[in-house]
């Protein structure tokens, strides 16, 4: 028997990809890098996923674990030929209205979710730019993020429980209904494992009320400094809007192509700003926003004057990464977080390196909580690009990581940015983050090769050797 | 070998994708396998592997390019812009050129020579009237069976409007209006003929349905055939050259008109320039008061949108205007707009997810509790009839609001004061 044979067994003809042109789909995510899927199997029940793993456990075949493959660090790309288990068939949703949670298949879309619970006045409130596409199964892998999560935390602040198969095909429960679970907090340590600890076949997770009233506004100013020093006056004066989002004007050129929304393109930055909440407080927050935007010079103050308007705004915020295609056919993004007073400074120096590799530069951001998007637009069959690129990359996390900033906020590190977690963790610190991987996978079986560069594991760090063990 | 026609997917079309993946969720085929290689982007991905030599043009590239129904949903959500249909009509091109079959080519015979003959769609309206009327739908083949069941019953005489001229209603002013007969509209849909025609002499327009026109080329496009599709092309561009506006009550032949500049050059660019749907002439003069608002409640309706109307043309008002000026309510069946899988001949080539997309679409329309549908296109007007039986009604908008008009005609007492102060 062969894997693909015994696959085929369990799951049907259908249900295991074998052909060269249906797995190259399946060799790539939203990132740059691309990696050879040798099968892929899409399991409808954790039963199955239960299975597979012991048949790739048997064939010694590593396992990447997909939903929609919208992830933009390469989480969802192997590195090793071997089995890419698609989730996106165990799609099943269990309202628990009384409790405000659900049953959530990992396959479930985002979105998909919070249409559902949309008439019960509920949404889920992680709302990555991809919330159209990308699955909860890939949200919790990244413990992903979004413009609401400035008020409402990131994904881990959503999830009580998880069902995870391990490596050794076991099922089990991690977390539980109630708030905060006794026992070791494993539930928290597989948020933004990113596939690397098990497979997630079902999560319990928390339901956000739909606010009762919101205001969005948009803000135009003439430099970025004004713009940044918007952000900071606003939550200096004791407001977190829901969202707080900038745009640069190359960004903010594009997204008005696409979407038409009234974005002023001549702008050198715009911000986006919501407010939610009681009717009375979201009138005076948005006073107040507007009254920090007319201190600093803003040029365009408008407030979205209906659902319409306000939901082709947030299109267009949404729409950015893919509106860079009308710039460049390829691009390359980081998602580095910097101290929200260093904004100015950061940008200032991004733009720089930019300049100075000759490389087109467009950012789009969560200024609110200092999470930067700079993204390169760039065609990659230009001679010598893509290392310019990844040169320029590189320098501009050492800054970020310079002025008390962090590798990525939101969008994981996958392998793209696996490489760069040595400029924010010293040996022990990696050393430490690979025990906790082995004791779940001894055999990285599990998306090998993601987030920990090589060689993280130092055998001889802090362990020292048990009395009478032979060495 | 990489592409081998001049129509394949060009570099531009294939590397305006940048794998973001918003398109996957508005994919009806990705929605039904939640696979990546029935996706936009996958099939976009799966073409640049062909073009760029690393993968062979294979029976599975075409099964994955087949199974698409060119819907366009993807293209409305594409913040890059990709232009997927004109890739996918490429796609197929190659397709047809490099795995030729007995299949393919009795296809292409089909949807490039024989639609475009008057003489043979009236042969085949014979057949199928005489196949509507005697036969039992459990006998009919599974790809035929849905079609069969959602005609409208097919007349004794199929006429042809092709060649007729219809003198405007007074006030007259508002030009002349070329109607396309099309290659089943005729045959098939006579009352939707009658009243697009009726409706645009009501708003002004003196119409004429000009000779030696013939279908548009839409089938033939979607299937690769790319002589077929030109001389189609060509034929309609020397039937219409001295049209000022061009009116379709079809919504594919609509969608693929407005892109005649990929089959007809300079020409082609022209004439689709000057195409209408019906419903945006139809919207327009509701609009602006040479159509009357019939205040007469007449009830619900549950709008479809056909594709090729709103993600191809982007119309996705006018239909909703224009029932509701007739006096009913639209009701809204799915925000998506997914398609209801009819797509031309898909329904024939792919019946089981022509019928899984169907009876979704079927579904929808009964939890809106509305017994009766609005849908601008004859494909998902078969459709939807073939699913939903005998109880519902589906009618053209432009068709329900000429049957509310001439209720008001024959009883004043219905007329509106805005539509009578025009008159």
């Amino acid at each position: 028997m062969t894997l693909t044979a015994e696959l085929r067994d369990i799951l049907g003809h259908d249900r295991v990809l074998s052909e060269p042109l249906e797995r190259w789909v399946y060799g790539i995510d939203s990132g740059v890098v691309r990696g050879d899927a040798e099968l892929v199997a899409f399991p409808e029940t954790t039963a199955e996923v239960a299975s597979i793993v012991g048949l790739a456990r048997h064939y010694r075949t590593p396992i990447v674990a997909r939903g929609a493959g919208t992830g933009l660090a390469g989480g969802a790309v192997p590195t090793q030929p071997g089995l890419v288990v698609v989730l996106t068939k165990m799609n099943s949703v269990e309202i628990d209205e009384e409790n405000a949670t659900a049953w959530v298949g990992p396959g479930v879309i985002n979105l998909d979710l919070s249409k559902q619970t949309e008439p019960l006045g509920y949404h889920f409130a992680p709302d990555p730019s991809s919330q159209s596409a990308c699955t909860i199964g890939g949200n919790i892998a990244n413990n992903s993020g979004g413009p609401h999560c400035l008020a409402e935390g990131s994904t881990v602040s959503h999830v009580l429980a998880l069902e995870m198969v391990t490596a050794d095909g076991d099922v089990v429960m991690l977390g539980g209904p109630a708030p905060d679970p006794v026992g070791l907090d494993l539930r928290g340590v597989v948020v933004g494992s990113e596939g690397t600890l098990g497979i997630i076949t079902k999560a319990l997770v928390r339901l956000t009320p739909n606010p009762p009233d919101v205001r969005t506004l948009l803000t135009a100013f003439a430099s970025v400094e004004d713009a940044a020093a918007t952000v900071s006056g606003i939550i200096a004066r004791g407001v977190v809007p829901a969202a707080l989002e900038m745009m640069d004007q190359r960004m903010t050129q594009a997204v008005e192509r696409f979407v038409s929304a009234g974005f002023p393109t001549d702008a050198a930055a715009v911000l986006l700003a919501e407010v939610t909440g009681l009717s009375a407080a979201v009138e005076a927050e948005a006073a107040i926003v507007e009254e920090v935007a007319g201190q600093n010079n803003a040029t365009t103050i408008r407030v979205a004057a209906d659902e319409a308007e306000r939901a082709r705004l947030w299109l267009g915020r949404k729409s950015a990464f893919g509106a860079v295609a009308q710039a460049a056919p390829d691009y390359y993004l980081h998602d580095t977080v910097v101290p929200r007073t260093k904004l100015v400074e950061t940008m200032t120096r991004v733009y720089e390196i930019a300049d100075r590799y000759g490389i087109m530069m467009l950012n789009v951001f969560h200024a609110g909580d200092g999470n930067l998007h700079p993204l390169m637009a760039f065609d990659s069959e230009e001679e010598g690009m893509l290392d310019r690129v990844k040169e320029a990359a590189r320098e501009l996390v050492e800054i970020c990581v310079d002025v008390g900033g962090s590798l990525s906020g939101e969008h994981g590190i996958g392998i793209e940015k696996r490489d760069l977690m040595k400029l924010v963790f010293n040996e022990a610190d990696l050393d430490a983050q690979a025990r906790v991987r082995e004791s779940f996978d001894p055999d990285e079986m599990f998306n090998p090769d993601k987030i920990l560069p090589a060689g993280s594991r130092c055998f001889d760090l802090g362990r020292p050797p048990l009395e009478g063990m032979w060495v | 070998m990489a592409w081998v026609t001049p129509e394949a997917p060009t570099r531009s079309e294939l590397s305006a994708c940048i794998q973001c993946g918003l398109c996957l969720p508005q994919c009806p085929t990705f929605r039904l396998t939640g696979m990546e290689s029935a996706s936009p982007r996958g099939r976009l991905m799966v073409m640049s592997a062909v073009a760029g030599g690393q993968a062979e043009l294979n029976d599975v590239f075409d099964d994955l390019m087949s199974f698409c129904l060119q819907c366009r949903a993807c293209e409305v959500v594409c913040p890059s812009m990709v232009p997927f249909g004109r890739a996918m009509e490429g796609a197929r091109i190659e397709i047809a050129a490099q795995l030729p079959s007995p299949l393919r080519r009795l296809r292409r015979l089909i949807t490039g020579r024989w639609i475009g003959s008057v003489r043979v769609m009236r042969s085949v309206t014979r057949i199928a009237r005489m196949v509507q009327r005697n036969v039992p739908a459990r006998w009919l083949p599974r790809q035929i069976k849905t079609s069969i069941g959602g005609l409208r019953p097919l007349p004794k005489k199929p006429l042809s409007t092709i060649g007729s001229t219809f003198a405007p209603v007074e006030p007259a002013g508002a030009g002349v209006a070329a109607v396309l007969a099309g290659c089943v509209m005729d045959p098939w849909f006579a009352e939707v003929h009658e009243a697009t025609v009726q409706v645009l002499r009501r708003s002004g327009y003196r119409v004429v349905v000009p000779d030696g026109q013939t279908c548009c080329g839409a089938l033939a496009a979607h299937d690769g055939d790319v002589l077929g599709t030109r001389r189609l092309a060509r034929q309609n561009v020397k039937a219409f050259v001295s049209a000022d506006l061009i009116v379709t009550d079809a919504a594919g032949c609509g969608a693929h008109l407005k892109e005649y500049g990929n089959w007809a050059g300079d020409a082609g660019v022209i004439l689709a320039s000057k195409v209408k749907d019906v419903t945006e002439i139809v919207a327009e003069a509701i609009a602006d008061g040479r159509l009357p608002h019939l205040e007469v409640p007449r009830g619900k309706v549950a709008i479809q949108d056909p594709c090729h109307l709103r993600h191809a043309q982007r119309i996705v008002e006018e239909p909703r205007q224009i029932v509701a000026a007739a006096g009913y309510e639209p009701v809204e069946i799915d925000e998506d707009g997914m398609c209801c899988g009819a797509a031309g001949m898909y329904s024939v080539l792919q019946p089981a997810a022509s019928d899984e997309l169907g009876r979704k679409k079927a579904d929808q329309v009964r939890a809106s509790g509305s017994t009766l549908v609005a849908s601008a296109n004859p494909g998902c007007e078969i459709q939807l009839r073939g699913h939903l039986g005998g109880a519902y009604r589906v009618a053209h908008p432009v068709e329900l609001y000429w049957e509310a008009l001439q209720a008001a005609d024959a009883d004043t007492v219905g007329w509106s004061s805005a539509g009578e102060g025009n008159r």
